[in-house]
């Protein structure tokens, strides 16, 4: 016991791993942000060309959304990190993990916010339609709304995924909670610190779970 | 008298398989006229081609005088003012009453919101839903739905209405509602093109009945000769099974 909790080591890790937080939390809500974003626009985008000459941008979305939800996140991220400086592109730890989660995230989301669009009855897009709104308006005030709903469970999953998976970035020596944990680890020869890494992450996502499950009674379809 | 809308030898195929052949047909100010027919007949598919939710293969339609807009902002603004009322209600879940009606007068004729709740409650008025403007669609019956759906329409003050079979998804008890709105509507001197299984309310309300089989007008005239006096042997039978 007194190995796994040896105080004075977890008081010496504790500084690194408190800062370690904020570097946590900063990557997941902007890779989170942006792999909602990402997916939400791409969806859109999907869902407005139906019909248009522009058909073939839909199957390149379709496309990246396979390629990137069959992608490990943690090969994309030292892939970006580790060989993308051979061909000029010089990426930070913090934006490899950003880019990597990100892309990773945006594919899921796509097609989460794209099977919502889809499921919402033809019906809805034809009475917006018969009443004159533009193929946007009717998206936006009639369709969307009603594929969110539909989108919030398993997205709130796809996040949470995200947010836990920023540690990864320890890898490429992003100064995140497990790697300040492990740092100090190596240093002490301790598994302290890694315990405190442990109760750190479900400190920090387990009010996410809750707020999802929250989020699914609030948004659940009568 | 000027048609409101007239549909000169329209047709439409999906997949090879012709489901209107050469329709002419039209619509006068105020006149209601009723389309009757089998299941499968093109009664939909005839009401969705005239304000291009599907696309005419061959004809035109014409709308106060001029063929409607292939798309863009010119077709939306036909559209506006040629309301539909769909079988199933396809009202927005997601919005109450006053909303579903106010969405287009809003968004699509870009009213002021007042100006356009004011158009959505005088609607709803008319329907006889003026207390139940903030109710949920889920919370209202089938027949109540369908005067909503019917008001999100007549917000927008169009100058015809397409109702496809308006009472068929009703259980029997609630069609009687729908019925008289529309009864109602037709004594305001709305226009309306009605695809409909309620042969008894066509008879009594239309001013002229088109008999539709297989994607063709077979008869068409007033209620008393269409439903009386049946020349072909397709409404004979059509009319024996009712």
């Amino acid at each position: 016991m007194r190995i796994f909790f040896d105080p004075e080591v977890l008081a010496a890790a504790w500084p690194g791993v408190r800062s370690g937080i904020g570097v946590t939390l900063g990557l997941a809500l902007t890779s989170i942000a942006a792999g909602v974003a990402l997916g939400l626009v791409l969806a859109t985008i999907r869902a407005l060309i139906r019909g248009a000459p522009l058909r073939p941008v839909g199957g390149l979305i379709a496309a990246y959304a396979d390629v990137f939800r069959a992608m490990p996140p943690l090969v994309l991220l030292v892939v970006l990190y580790f060989a993308a400086p051979f061909a000029g592109i010089e990426l930070s730890g913090f934006m490899a993990a950003f880019v990597a989660l990100g892309l990773v995230l945006g594919a899921s989301a796509e097609e989460i916010f794209w099977a919502g669009i889809t499921s919402v009855n033809r019906g809805q897009w034809e009475a917006a339609l018969s009443t004159g709104l533009s193929r946007g308006e009717a998206f936006r005030r009639v369709v969307l709304p009603q594929a969110v709903r539909l989108t919030i469970p398993p997205l709130t999953n796809r996040a949470i995924a995200t947010g836990k998976n920023t540690a990864l970035a320890s890898v490429v020596a992003v100064p995140e909670v497990l790697n300040q944990a492990a740092s100090v680890q190596a240093q002490t020869a301790s598994p302290a610190p890694l315990l405190l890494a442990a109760g750190v992450y479900v400190a920090l996502f387990l009010p996410l779970v809750r707020i999802g499950r929250w989020l699914e009674t609030r948004f659940h379809i009568r | 008298m000027s048609s409101v809308l007239e549909l000169r030898g329209v047709g439409k195929t999906f997949g090879g398989v012709p489901a209107l052949k050469d329709i002419h047909l039209a619509v006068g100010a105020s006149e209601l006229v009723a389309l009757i027919g089998p299941s499968g007949s093109g009664k939909s598919t005839l009401l969705r081609c005239c304000n291009r939710l599907a696309e005419p293969d061959a004809g035109d339609v014409v709308f106060e005088g001029n063929p409607v807009p292939a798309g863009g902002a010119e077709l939306a603004s036909v559209r506006r003012r040629m309301g539909m009322v769909f079988q199933a209600f396809n009202l927005y879940p997601h919005l109450n009453a006053l909303e579903n009606a106010a969405l287009a007068p809003r968004r699509a004729a870009g009213l002021s919101q007042s100006e356009a709740e004011t158009a959505a409650r005088e609607a709803l008025e008319r329907v006889g839903l003026g207390d139940r403007t903030t109710a949920m669609p889920d919370e209202l019956s089938g027949g109540q739905q369908q005067r909503v759906a019917i008001a999100r329409a007549l917000a927008l003050r169009p100058r015809i209405l397409l109702l496809d079979e308006p009472t068929s998804a009703l259980d029997p008890e609630l069609v009687g509602s729908v019925l008289r709105v529309i009864r109602s509507l037709k004594e305001d001197g709305v226009a309306m093109l009605i695809a409909t299984h309620e042969i008894a309310f066509a008879r009594e309300a239309a001013d002229r009945i088109a008999f539709l089989a297989d994607g063709e007008i077979l008869e068409s005239g007033p209620p008393a000769e269409v439903l009386d006096r049946p020349k072909s042997e397709r409404l004979q039978s059509f009319l024996s099974r009712l």
